[in-house]
């Protein structure tokens, strides 16, 4: 029976890994373009991330402490208490579930798991100021939980094991050669005294008898039998439950509990492949392949490992040092955020229609490349090359560039086009109206007083190097922007290629004679148009999700 | 002297090369560099919001503050960005409240004491030529040489102060000391056209191309620049081949002081390949 279930969840464990590879697979050729350098392997990475987890150590050295415990506690709990049967022979010659230090051990570890894991379910909930999306905020969770129950399940059958009269019973049958009543009531008032098992029957007490349970403990448990206080974790749960105790002996609980403990493993070895505690394979993997250099970027041969991704823990390590975590601050976007960013590719991979696009392109054009995110993340991820390879794919899947978008558009097309024919549910982060009033702006281009002194002398488009270099395809030059201004026609202005194609180099307002700063005039054009751009896109999407 | 380092977010994997010049340049100098958990400028952001760049340079500016720290950075563009964040934080009072509520979040404050320092202003204000005259201990040929002066810092000059934006005469006066000869170019103080690289290529490699053009006409056999955004568009060249570079090589300028500071070549760039010829006689 045992056996049974064991195999069985083996061979859904295999499949299941099985399945996930496939998966990353076609997901590594969905995202990867045809040109690319792949990443070398690094042995020495993978020896120091996977047994020290160096990378971690660097990130942050108190999150390290707890991590590294708990996963040693883990390891040992797996190794020593879940596989004793293979791997208590080769380990220890004499090896006891109930003998120290096995016992203490098991409790300790058992308790630093069940710390650990309690530590990042409420640091989760709690303090990721960035975790606004309750989805992040859930990932993994699941897994905890099965941990947690499985630990706790764990306490619960040693509890009910001290407690237990039954099992007492068949101990003394097996172990010992009693012959009669009176040294068995010796023996279980010591018991009851020394190893907390709860008795129906009430035995009377002498000094003799105590003295006569001492040494029968001795003749024949005590080689077995380490002090029960060692058990540092059940033994005071099994204080608690032994108010119970009649009834949970008589249930025989420690049977349903061990069938329950034992459940549980297995049904965490049938989800790890699926779970979040598949990074215990995945990091490993991850750690062992070197990040892409920056000739590999400079030559746009950029590739990445689709299985990488999924190594990810949500730490949020990446999204606290993100150079451009401002830009989230104002924006409000989460797909600017690598933590999120990372969830919504992943979403991506499984089902294109089901994320918002220009959410996450907007998000990951805001990345300005700094590599911190690849420094820092402890499962070894190369993020930079990912968020470029996304870049790629966005483009492939008919996103556009703003800059893009604008100088392919006619300005007869730009005129005609309607901003408020708007999707009903907007994200948040998208402003309500083509001219936003949620974020402020220089404020130059709608007062007068900023550009009414323009005398149209056109120093600044003599000045310009777009007119100089880009006569051919500019539509107006700066002189002309600022007439429009004052002729009312700011909406035109948005659109033109000239505000689009401006290398913000300040000649023109350097220059300018009459001090008005036509940059940055051109620069408030170009945020302006930059909402109307976005507002195209969503409106594009929009109708093609329709269709 | 003590200064918080400001490197952007280039620098470290784009450009180690400025990473280690400029730090061992500043380490000859004597001058102390302390790295902070800083984010980016804020520069990027300028094309779709307001609000982002300044909000990215004042929370810099504050970090800079917590640690009582004056800030230098040798990029131009993040140089000009804070000095443009500062003017409107100080100009406009909706946007200071909005800034102050958003950095009170996360427990900073700046109280408007920072000064941010570019590299080139530094070494001629502070450091002084003088000194810097005396360190020079390793004259260098007198190699043609044209400089890439850089938009942001330049221009507009009522908020950089950075110098006169018409005739510049800080990075011709700091390179003369190296003992290279600095050749007049028309171009010097247009925009290398690396602002529009990702969104118009074609016209950013035409600009480009102009000035490769144009230096060799000036005479040129080096191009110096002290910005992060002008040295990769000028390297653009070694992963573009459709650009003609006239034979001319482009340089940091930290990599031409480090070396006639007596510095090694191998410790001015990572790859330990600079074009020998600039730093001996032939």
């Amino acid at each position: 029976m045992f056996k049974l279930f064991f195999y069985t969840s083996c061979i859904i464990f295999i499949f299941g890994l099985a399945l996930q590879l496939y998966r990353f697979r076609k997901e590594d050729r969905f995202l990867n373009p045809a040109k690319k350098s792949r990443s070398g392997l690094s042995g020495v990475s993978l020896f120091l991330n996977t047994l020290f987890q160096v990378k971690l150590f660097k990130a942050g050295k108190i999150r390290w402490m707890i991590h590294f415990l708990l996963l040693v506690s883990f390891l040992y709990l797996l190794i020593v208490h879940g596989f004793y049967s293979v791997t208590a022979n080769l380990l220890f010659a004499d090896y006891q579930p109930t003998l120290n230090p096995f016992q203490a051990l098991r409790n300790a570890t058992g308790f630093l798991v069940l710390a650990g894991c309690l530590t990042l379910f409420i640091r989760r909930q709690l303090s990721l100021r960035m975790n606004k999306d309750k989805q992040i905020r859930r990932k993994g969770l699941g897994t905890v939980i099965l941990i947690l129950a499985v630990i706790a399940s764990g306490f619960l059958l040693e509890a009910s094991k001290i407690i237990s009269e039954p099992i007492f019973m068949e101990m003394v049958e097996e172990y010992s050669d009693l012959d009669g009543e009176e040294d068995l009531d010796d023996l279980k008032l010591y018991w009851k005294d020394n190893y907390s098992v709860f008795f129906q029957k009430q035995i009377e007490t002498s000094p003799e008898q105590i003295e006569n349970g001492e040494a029968l403990n001795e003749a024949y448990c005590l080689y077995c039998h380490s002090p029960i206080k060692s058990a540092a974790v059940s033994k005071p749960l099994a204080r608690i439950i032994t108010t119970a105790g009649s009834w949970l002996n008589s249930n025989r609980l420690d049977k349903s509990l061990y069938w329950l403990h034992y459940g549980l493993c297995l049904i965490v070895l049938i989800c790890l492949p699926f779970s979040r505690l598949s990074h215990l394979l995945l990091i490993p993997f991850t750690s062992s392949r070197k990040y892409l250099t920056v000739e590999d970027h400079k030559n746009d041969l950029v590739s990445i490992n689709a299985i990488t991704l999924h190594a990810c823990t949500n730490c949020g390590f990446c999204s606290q040092v993100c150079s451009v975590y401002p830009n989230f601050q104002v924006h409000q976007n989460p797909d600017i955020l690598p933590h999120a960013k990372i969830e919504s590719i992943k979403a991506l991979l499984k089902n294109p229609s089901s994320i918002d696009l220009l959410q996450l392109n907007v998000g990951n054009d805001a990345c300005t490349l700094c590599h911190k995110c690849t420094d820092i993340c402890p499962s070894g991820i190369d993020l930079q090359s990912l968020w470029t390879v996304l870049d790629k794919k966005l483009a492939q899947m008919g996103m556009v560039d703003n800059s893009r978008l604008i100088s392919e558009m006619p300005l007869s097309g730009w005129m005609s086009k309607n901003f408020n024919i708007y999707p009903k549910k907007q994200p948040n982060w998208l402003p309500t109206e083509p001219i936003s009033t949620d974020h402020l702006t220089s404020n130059l281009a709608d007062r007068i007083e900023s550009f009414e002194k323009c005398i149209q002398c056109t120093v600044c488009s003599n000045v310009c190097p777009i007119v100089d270099y880009d006569s051919n395809n500019i539509d107006m030059s700066p002189h002309q922007i600022m007439n429009l201004l004052r002729l009312g026609k700011k909406h035109l202005a948005t659109g033109t290629r000239m505000v689009w194609s401006c290398l913000t180099c300040y000649a023109c307002q350097e220059n300018c004679p009459q001090e008005i700063q036509v940059t940055d005039i051109l620069l408030e054009l170009r945020n302006e148009g930059s909402v109307k751009a976005d507002i195209i896109q969503k409106n594009r999407l929009t109708e093609k999700a329709d269709q | 002297m003590k200064l918080a380092y400001f490197s952007g977010c280039k620098i470290p994997f784009y450009m180690k090369d400025y990473d280690l010049s400029f730090k061992v340049v500043m380490q000859q100098l004597g001058v102390e560099l302390v790295e902070l958990p800083f984010n980016c400028c804020g520069y990027p952001a300028r094309n779709e919001n307001f609000e982002i760049p300044i909000l990215s340079s004042i929370k810099n500016l504050a970090i800079a503050q917590q640690q009582g720290l004056d800030m230098i950075t040798p990029c131009k563009c993040c140089f000009g960005q804070f000095k443009h964040a500062q003017f409107w934080y100080k100009t406009n009072p909706e946007l200071k409240a909005k800034v102050d509520d958003l950095l009170a979040s996360e427990n900073l404050t700046w109280e408007g004491q920072t000064q941010v320092k570019h590299l080139l202003s530094f070494l001629t204000h502070d450091i002084g030529l003088e000194r810097i005259q005396k360190q020079i201990s390793k004259k260098l040929p007198p190699k043609k040489v044209v400089v890439q002066y850089g938009c942001h810092a330049l221009r507009p000059f009522s908020i950089t102060g950075f110098d006169n934006p018409f005739a510049p005469k800080i990075f011709e006066q700091l390179l003369s000391l190296t003992g290279v000869q600095v050749v007049d170019w028309s171009k010097s103080t247009e925009c290398c056209g690396n602002p529009i690289l990702n969104d118009n290529l074609d016209l950013s490699l035409k600009i480009l191309q102009n000035k490769f053009n144009t230096a060799k006409k000036a005479g040129a056999e080096y191009i110096c620049t002290a910005c992060t955004h002008c040295q990769m568009q000028y390297e653009m060249v070694k992963s573009d081949n459709t650009i003609n570079d006239q034979n001319l090589t482009t340089l940091l300028f930290t990599q031409i002081l480090g070396a006639a500071l007596g510095v090694p070549l191998q410790k001015l760039s990572e790859s330990g390949q600079l074009p020998i010829n600039l730093f001996q006689e032939n």
